[in-house]
C-alpha cells in the first residue's frame, strides 16, 4: 500500500501550486483557480487521513463533501463578483482593484 | 385613628416634604393659595407635635412613639424614630417656628413657590436630626437641612448673600466630615448604625482598633463630633459664618436659623457626644468650657460692637447659646450631679428660649427692615413715637433676649449659672462680664432704634414709617406670649426636661 | 382668707393694671389711671390688712406668715419660691404700700390730668404747654403728658416689683423684683425718650446697677450651691450658718458666708447707690419726673439696703465683709453729703441726699446696728419720699411761673432761679420744711432724729469710733445742705419772674405731700429708745418687734449723753450754718462752696469713662470684633478658603491639565494617530499583498510554535 507521506507530500505540493498561484496571478479569475487548488489539497488531506485512521469515523469524508460544497459555492459567487467587477472597472486584475484602502 | 396614633412620629417629619411635593403642582402665581398652603401644611406638625407632647409620659425612661422601618439593612441602618423629654421639646420649638416664619414670609413676593417650598423642606430636615434614633439618619437629615437653607440665603438674601451663603455652606459641611467619618467608624465597628445599641456596646469598647488603643480612637472621634457641632452651635472661634448669614439671610430664614438650626449643634452635644463619649467630655470639659466663656464674653463685646441691627442680633446669638455650652460642659465635667443636672435643665431650656427670643428679635428687626430698607443702627433715632406698639414688642423681646427675670431667659441663665458655678467657678465668674456687656448691646440697640431724638427722614412722606401690621403681630404674639409663660411658670416645660435628663444622665 | 392667700394676692392688681393699661385701655387717659390708682389702692389696702394682722400676731418673728410652692424642678428636687412676713418685711410693706400709693395718687396731678392737649407735644418729650382761650386772651397752661397712660403702666409694673422684692420669702424672687424694678428705672428714667440727656441717664443706670447685679447673681448661685435653697428661712438655720461661716473660700481668705455676702452686697452697692457705682442715680434725675426720681431714689434703693437687712444673719457671719460695709457705707455717707452741698438742682440735691443717707444705713448694718438701719430705712423713705415729692410739686409751681412768662430758657430746677415760693405755695413750703427738718434729724420732732440717732449710737456703742465721727460730720452736712435748699428755694424774695409767678399745685398733689408728713414726723415715736435721756420708758416698739425677726435678738444700745448731744449739735448747727450762710445768697457766684471738684462730683464719670467705657468700646469694637473676629478668626477662614483656592488652581495647572491632560489623555491620542499615520501604508488594497503577509505570519507564528512546542 502506498505510505500516507505520498498522499501528503501530493497535497503539499498541490497547495503549494495553488497558494503560489493565487499569490502571483494578476488575473482574478487565475486567483480562484488557485484557490480551487488550495481547498482541493485539503480535501486530498481529508480523505487520506480519513483512510489512514479509523475508517468507522465518517467525519473526514463529510468534512470533504461540505468543502465541495463550500468551494462551488464559492467559485460561484467568487466569479458572479468578478463579472460585476469587470462590468463597473473593465478589468479583472486584482492589483487594479485596490479601493478597498484607506 | 390608629394608622395616625401609630405614625405620629413620621407624619410630623413627612407631612413638610410630602405639602412641598404637593405645592409643585400648585400654579405658581397663584401666590396668596401657595403662602397660605404652605402656612397650613405647616400648621399640621404643630398640631401633632402638640398632641405629641400631651400625650407624651414624661416619668417613663427610654423613647416613646418609636417607629422603625427598613432602609438600608445591607449596612444595618434603618429609619428609626423616636422622642425623649430633650427631643421632643425640640420638635416643639421647630413645628412651632416653621409656620411662625411662613407668615413672616407672606411678604416676600419674589418666587414664592419655591421659597415655600424650601422651607416645607428645611422643616423635614430640621425635624429629621430631632427625631432620628439611627446615627446615619442622624447625618442624612442633618446635611438635608443644610441645602433649603443655602438657597433661601443665596437666592432671597441681601447684598452679601453669595458670601454668606458659601460660607454657610462649606464651613457646615467641612465641621460634618468628621461627624461622617466617626459615624461610618461606629457602624463598621458594630455593623449598625441604630443609637441605642451603639450607646451601650461603644461605651465598653476595648482593645484596639487599626492599631490604635480604642482611648486614643475615642478622642479622635470626639473630636471629631465635636468640631460638627461646635460649628453649628457655634462656639467660638467658630462663630464667624454666623453674623454673616444670619445678617445675609431673608427674615424668616434668620428665624429659623437661629431659632432651630443653632439648636442642632447643642442637640448633637446632648443626644451624641455626652452620652457616647463620658470620659472624653469629663477630660475636655474644662476646654468646652473655656470655649463657651469666650463666647459668652466675647459675643457680647462684638455684638456691642455692631453698628448693622440685624448683626446686633446675630452676634447675640453666639453669646446665648454660649451659656448653653457652659450648661454643657458643667454636666460634661460631673455627669450624674445634681448640679450638673440643673445646668443640663439650664441649657436645655435656654435652647428653647433663645429660640423664642432670637426668633423674635430677627423677626422684629426684619419688621423694620422691610420699612426703612436700612439696618444702620445710625440710621434709626427716636422711632418710638411713631410705632408704639412696634416699640413696645421690641422692648419686650429685648429683655427676654437680656435675661430679665420674669422672663424665660432668666429662668434658663439662672439654672446654667447655678449649675456651672460650683463645677466650673472661674469660667462661670467671667461670664458674668459677657451677661453684664448682654445689657449693654441690649440697650444699645433699643436706644439707638427707638429713643433718643426723632429722625425727621422717617416721621414724614414717602419714607414715613407704618405701624406694625396685624400679621407682624400675630406672628409675635405666640413668642411673646410663651416668653412670659415660661418666665412666670417654667415648670410645665421644665418638668418634661428636668425628667429627661434625669434618665439621660 | 388667710392672711397667707391675701399675701400673694397683694403684689398682683398693679401688675394686672400694666397689663391691662398697655394692651387695653392704651388710649384712654381717664380709665388708665383710675385702673393705676385702683390697683395701687388694692394694694394698699391688702398690705395694711397684712400689717395689722402682722402686728396682732403672736411672736411673728418665730412663727411669721409664710407659704410657698414648687417653681423650678432642679434635678430631684423643686427650687420653692413662696411669700413671707415677717417683722422686718412687715413695716417695710407699710412704707411701701403707702408711698406707692401715694405716687399713683401725685402722679395724677403732676403729669396734669384735665388739662388741654399739649399744643406742640409729642411723645418721648415734656409737654410744653397748651393755649386756650380765656376771657377772649389766649393762656399758656400746661398740658397733660401725652405718654399719660403709659406712666401709669410703668408705675403698675413698678409696684409689682417692689412688692414682690418686699413679700418674698427667697432670694431668687427677691431678685426678680429687684430686676424688675431695675427694668422700671430705665424706663421711667428714660420716660422721655427723645431727650438725649434722658435716653442715656436711662442706659447709665441700668448698666450700672447691672454691674451689682451679676455679681449678686453670682451670690446667688453660691449659696444655692452650698445651701441646696434659697428660702431665708432655710437659709438662716443655726447650722446652715455655722457650715457656711466655717467653709474657706481662695479668695481673700473670706469664708463662703462672707463670700456670698460680699457678692450680694455688691449687688446692693449698685442698687443703693453706694460708692463706687453711686454715679448713675444723680443722672437719673435727669429723667422726667420728680415721681420716678423718687421712686427709684426713695423707694427703689431702699431694696438693696432691705436686701442687706434681710441677709444680715449671713452676712454678719464674716467680720471682714462687714468691715467692708462699714467702710463703703460710711464712706459713702460723707462723700455724697459734700456733693450735695455744692449742687443747684432741687433734685440732685436730694439725689446726693439719698446716696448719703443709704450710705448711713449701710454703715449701720456694717457696725451691726441691725434695727437702727432698718428704722432709719422706713423714716428715710417717709421723709425723702415727701421731699422729693415736694420738689415736684416746687418744680410743677415754677413750670407754671415759666408758662406764664413764656421764657423758656429759665430752669425751674434751678433753686437760684426760686426764693419765696413760701408765699407762692404754703402747703408744699410747710411740708418741705417738715420733710427737711426730718432729714437733717430736727431734734425730738421728726422721724430722722430717732432713726439717725440709733445709727450713731450703735456706732457709738460698739466702740466704731471712725464710723461714729464720720457720719456725725455727714450728718452736720446733711443738715447745713437741706437748710441750704429750703433757704434758697422758699426763704427771702422771689429771684426770677418765674419764682413770682409759681403757683401752688393741685389736691393731689398736696394730699400726698400732707399724708407723709404726718408719717416723717410721727413714725419716729414708734421708736423712742427705752431709756432716752436716763428716762425708763415703755420699750421702743420698734426695737422690739423688727429685732424679733433675727433668731437672737439684737440688745438696744445704751443711751449715751455723748451720742444724744453730738445728735443735736450736728442737727441744729447744720441748720443754722446753712440757713446763716444762705439767707443773702441770690445768685450761684455768691455761693463759696461752689468748687469744682464738687460740684464736678469728684470727676468721677470723667474717670469711669477713661477707665472702663472708653476701654470698653475699644475692646468691643477694636479688639473684638475688627482685630479677633474680622481679622483673625475670618482671616484664618480666608486664608483657608484662599489655600483652597490656590490648591486648587495648582492641581489644575500642574495636574490636571499638565500631566493628565496633556501628558496622558493628548498623549495617548497623538501616540495613536502617529503610529496609525506611520502604518497607513501597509493598508494598500492590494490583496495579494495582504495575502502574501498573512502567509508570511502563520509561518513565523507556525515557526514559532514548532520552536516552542517541538524543539524547546
Amino acid at each position: 500500500m502506498i505510505p500516507l507521506s505520498w498522499y501528503l507530500i501530493l497535497s503539499a505540493a498541490l497547495f503549494s501550486i495553488g497558494l503560489f498561484g493565487v499569490l502571483s496571478r494578476k488575473n482574478a479569475v487565475a486567483i480562484l483557480l488557485g484557490i480551487e487548488l488550495m481547498l482541493n489539497a485539503v480535501n486530498i488531506n481529508l480523505v487520506s487521513f480519513w483512510r489512514y485512521g479509523d475508517v468507522a469515523q465518517m467525519a473526514g469524508q463529510v468534512f470533504a463533501i461540505i468543502v465541495f460544497a463550500v468551494a462551488a459555492s464559492e467559485v460561484a459567487v467568487g466569479l458572479a463578483l468578478v463579472i460585476s467587477v469587470y462590468r463597473r472597472r473593465n478589468t479583472v486584475i486584482a492589483d487594479e482593484l485596490d479601493l478597498m484602502k484607506w | 385613628m390608629d394608622f395616625l396614633s401609630s405614625h405620629l412620629l413620621s407624619l410630623i417629619l413627612f407631612v413638610p416634604a410630602a405639602s412641598a411635593v404637593v405645592m409643585l403642582f400648585l400654579p405658581k402665581d397663584e401666590v396668596k393659595l401657595l403662602r397660605w398652603f404652605a402656612f397650613a401644611a405647616s400648621l399640621i406638625p404643630f398640631a401633632l407635635a402638640v398632641y405629641v407632647w400631651i400625650q407624651f409620659k414624661p416619668d417613663a425612661a427610654g423613647f416613646q412613639f418609636s417607629e422603625q422601618y427598613t432602609w438600608y439593612a445591607a449596612i444595618g441602618s434603618s429609619l428609626h424614630l423616636g422622642v425623649d423629654g430633650l427631643s421632643l421639646t425640640m420638635v416643639l420649638l421647630t413645628t412651632l417656628l416653621t409656620p411662625l416664619a411662613l407668615l413672616a414670609s407672606f411678604s416676600v413676593s419674589d418666587r414664592v413657590k419655591p421659597y415655600m417650598m424650601l422651607f416645607l423642606f428645611l422643616e423635614t430636615g430640621m425635624l429629621g436630626v430631632f427625631l432620628a434614633m439611627d446615627l446615619l439618619i442622624f447625618f442624612v437629615f442633618w446635611e438635608i437641612g443644610l441645602v433649603p437653607m443655602y438657597f433661601l440665603i443665596n437666592q432671597w438674601g441681601s447684598a452679601n448673600r453669595n458670601y454668606a451663603s458659601l460660607k454657610f455652606m462649606i464651613y457646615t459641611m467641612g465641621g460634618s466630615l468628621g461627624l461622617l467619618l466617626g459615624i461610618q467608624l461606629l457602624g463598621a465597628l458594630f455593623g449598625t448604625f441604630d443609637l441605642a445599641t451603639i450607646m451601650t456596646k461603644w461605651t465598653s469598647a476595648q482593645g484596639t482598633l487599626l492599631g490604635f488603643p480604642m482611648a486614643t480612637v475615642k478622642d479622635v472621634i470626639f473630636w471629631a463630633f465635636v468640631i460638627a457641632f461646635a460649628i453649628k452651635v457655634p462656639i467660638w472661634p467658630f462663630h464667624t459664618w454666623l453674623p454673616d448669614a444670619h445678617t445675609e439671610a431673608p427674615t424668616a430664614g434668620s428665624m429659623i436659623l437661629a431659632g432651630v438650626l443653632l439648636k442642632l449643634g447643642a442637640y448633637g452635644f446632648l443626644r451624641l457626644v455626652l452620652p457616647l463619649y463620658p470620659e472624653q467630655a469629663k477630660s475636655f470639659a474644662w476646654a468646652l468650657a473655656l470655649l463657651a466663656t469666650a463666647a459668652i464674653v466675647f459675643g457680647a463685646f462684638a455684638s456691642y460692637a455692631q453698628t448693622d441691627f440685624k448683626r446686633l442680633v446675630a452676634y447675640s446669638s453666639v453669646n446665648h447659646m454660649g451659656f448653653v455650652m457652659l450648661g454643657i460642659a458643667a454636666a460634661a465635667l460631673a455627669s450624674g450631679t445634681a448640679d450638673a443636672r440643673i445646668a443640663l435643665n439650664g441649657a436645655i431650656l435656654q435652647m428653647f428660649n433663645h429660640g423664642l427670643s432670637a426668633a423674635g428679635m430677627f423677626f422684629l428687626v426684619g419688621v423694620i427692615y422691610e420699612r426703612t430698607h436700612t439696618r444702620n443702627l445710625d440710621e434709626f433715632g427716636g422711632l418710638f413715637p411713631l410705632v408704639p406698639v412696634y416699640g413696645g414688642i421690641l422692648i419686650f423681646t429685648s429683655m427676654a433676649s437680656l435675661g430679665l427675670p420674669g422672663l424665660n431667659g432668666f429662668v434658663s441663665e439662672f439654672l446654667v449659672v447655678r449649675g456651672s458655678y460650683p463645677l466650673l467657678t472661674p469660667y462661670t465668674a467671667i461670664s458674668m462680664l459677657g451677661l453684664l456687656f448682654t445689657g449693654a448691646y441690649i440697650l444699645k440697640g433699643i436706644m439707638k432704634v427707638l429713643h433718643g431724638p426723632l429722625n425727621e427722614h422717617w416721621a414724614q412722606g414717602e419714607h414715613k414709617l407704618t405701624e406694625i401690621s396685624t400679621r407682624e403681630v400675630i406672628v409675635m404674639a405666640p413668642l411673646m406670649a410663651l416668653i412670659l409663660v415660661i418666665g412666670v411658670w417654667p415648670a410645665w416645660i421644665l418638668d418634661v426636661i428636668n425628667k429627661a435628663v434625669m434618665h439621660l444622665f | 382668707m388667710t392672711t397667707e392667700t391675701l399675701i400673694w394676692l397683694i403684689p398682683f392688681p398693679p401688675i394686672l393694671a400694666f397689663f391691662l393699661i398697655v394692651l387695653f385701655t392704651n388710649r384712654n387717659k381717664a380709665l388708665s389711671h383710675t385702673l393705676g390708682v385702683g390697683a395701687a389702692g388694692l394694694s394698699w389696702l391688702g398690705a395694711m390688712i397684712v400689717f395689722a394682722a402682722a402686728l396682732g400676731a403672736h411672736e411673728l418673728g418665730r412663727t411669721p406668715f409664710a407659704s410657698s410652692i414648687n417653681w423650678i424642678p432642679t434635678a430631684d428636687t423643686w427650687l420653692r419660691i413662696g411669700v413671707l412676713v415677717d417683722p422686718l418685711s412687715a413695716v417695710v410693706l407699710f412704707f411701701v404700700a403707702w408711698t406707692i400709693f401715694m405716687i399713683f395718687l401725685y402722679s395724677v396731678g403732676y403729669h396734669n390730668f384735665g388739662q388741654p392737649a399739649g399744643d406742640h407735644d409729642r411723645p418721648g418729650l415734656p409737654p410744653h404747654g397748651a393755649t386756650v382761650e380765656e376771657h377772649g386772651h389766649p393762656q399758656a397752661v400746661p398740658s397733660i403728658e401725652p405718654m399719660y397712660s403709659r406712666f401709669f403702666a410703668f408705675l403698675g409694673l413698678f409696684a409689682f416689683g417692689m412688692y414682690t422684692l418686699v413679700l418674698s420669702d427667697n432670694l431668687l424672687t427677691l431678685f426678680v423684683g429687684w430686676e424688675i424694678m431695675g427694668l422700671c428705672s430705665y424706663l421711667l428714667i428714660g420716660f422721655w425718650y427723645a431727650k438725649p440727656s434722658a435716653r442715656n441717664a436711662a442706659v447709665k443706670a441700668f448698666m450700672t446697677t447691672r454691674v451689682g447685679d451679676v455679681f449678686m447673681l453670682l451670690g446667688i448661685a453660691f449659696l444655692y450651691s452650698a445651701t441646696g435653697s434659697l428660702s431665708y428661712r432655710d437659709i438662716f438655720q443655726p447650722q446652715v450658718l455655722h457650715t457656711l461661716a466655717s467653709v474657706p473660700t481662695p479668695i481673700l481668705g473670706l469664708s463662703a458666708a462672707g463670700l456670698i455676702g460680699l457678692l450680694l452686697f455688691i449687688g446692693t452697692v449698685g442698687k443703693s447707690a453706694q460708692f463706687p457705682l453711686h454715679v448713675w442715680l444723680p443722672d437719673a434725675m435727669e429723667g422726667p419726673t420728680p415721681v420716678s426720681a423718687m421712686i427709684h431714689a426713695a423707694t427703689m434703693v431702699s431694696a438693696g439696703v432691705y436686701m442687706v437687712i434681710r441677709m444680715f444673719p449671713l452676712i454678719s457671719l464674716d467680720p471682714k465683709t462687714m468691715t467692708v460695709i462699714a467702710f463703703i457705707g460710711t464712706f459713702t455717707a460723707i462723700f455724697a453729703a459734700t456733693i450735695a452741698v455744692a449742687q443747684n438742682d432741687i433734685k440732685r440735691v436730694l439725689a446726693y441726699s439719698t446716696i448719703s443717707q443709704l450710705g448711713f444705713m449701710i454703715a449701720a448694718l456694717g457696725v451691726g446696728a441691725y434695727v437702727a438701719a432698718a428704722f432709719h430705712l422706713v423714716t428715710h423713705a417717709f421723709f425723702k419720699a415727701l421731699l422729693f415729692l415736694g420738689s415736684g410739686s416746687v418744680i410743677h409751681g415754677m413750670e407754671h411761673g415759666v408758662l406764664h412768662t413764656g421764657d423758656h430758657t429759665v430752669d425751674p430746677q434751678n433753686m437760684f432761679n426760686m426764693g419765696g415760693l413760701r408765699k407762692k405755695m404754703p402747703i408744699t413750703f410747710w411740708t418741705f420744711v417738715i420733710g427737711g427738718f426730718a432729714l437733717s434729724g430736727f431734734p425730738l420732732l421728726t422721724a430722722g432724729f430717732w432713726s439717725k440717732d440709733e445709727i450713731l449710737s450703735g456706732a457709738f456703742s460698739n466702740g466704731n469710733w471712725a464710723v461714729f465721727v464720720t457720719l456725725a460730720v455727714a450728718a452736720f452736712l446733711t443738715a447745713f445742705y437741706t437748710m441750704r435748699q429750703i433757704t434758697l428755694t422758699f426763704l427771702g424774695g422771689p429771684r426770677t419772674a418765674e419764682a413770682e409767678h409759681a403757683r401752688e399745685t393741685p389736691w393731689t398733689m398736696t394730699l400726698p405731700l400732707i399724708v407723709l408728713a404726718v408719717f416723717a414726723i410721727g413714725y419716729g415715736w414708734v421708736g423712742i429708745p427705752q431709756d432716752f435721756l436716763g428716762l425708763h420708758l415703755n420699750a421702743s416698739w420698734f426695737h422690739e418687734f423688727v429685732g424679733s425677726t433675727l433668731a437672737l435678738a439684737p440688745a438696744a444700745s445704751p443711751f449715751s449723753w455723748i451720742v444724744f448731744g453730738t445728735s443735736l449739735v450736728v442737727a441744729l448747727g447744720g441748720l443754722f450754718f446753712g440757713w446763716l450762710a444762705y439767707r443773702n445768697v441770690t445768685a450761684p457766684e455768691q455761693d463759696r462752696l461752689q468748687i469744682p471738684l464738687l460740684k464736678n462730683k469728684y470727676y468721677f464719670d470723667e474717670l469711669y469713662g477713661f477707665l472702663f467705657i472708653k476701654p470698653a468700646y475699644w475692646f468691643a469694637e477694636t479688639f473684638v470684633y475688627q482685630w479677633m473676629d474680622k481679622g483673625l478668626i475670618d482671616g484664618f477662614l480666608h486664608f483657608f478658603g484662599r489655600a483652597a483656592n490656590a490648591i486648587g488652581s495648582a492641581v489644575r495647572t500642574y495636574v490636571d491639565l499638565l500631566i493628565i491632560n496633556q501628558t496622558v489623555g493628548d498623549g495617548t491620542a497623538h501616540a495613536t494617530g502617529w503610529v496609525g499615520r506611520n502604518l497607513r501604508p501597509i493598508q494598500s488594497g492590494r490583496i495579494q499583498q495582504y495575502m502574501l503577509v498573512s502567509l508570511i505570519v502563520l509561518l513565523a507564528v507556525a515557526g514559532l510554535l514548532y520552536y516552542l512546542l517541538v524543539i524547546v
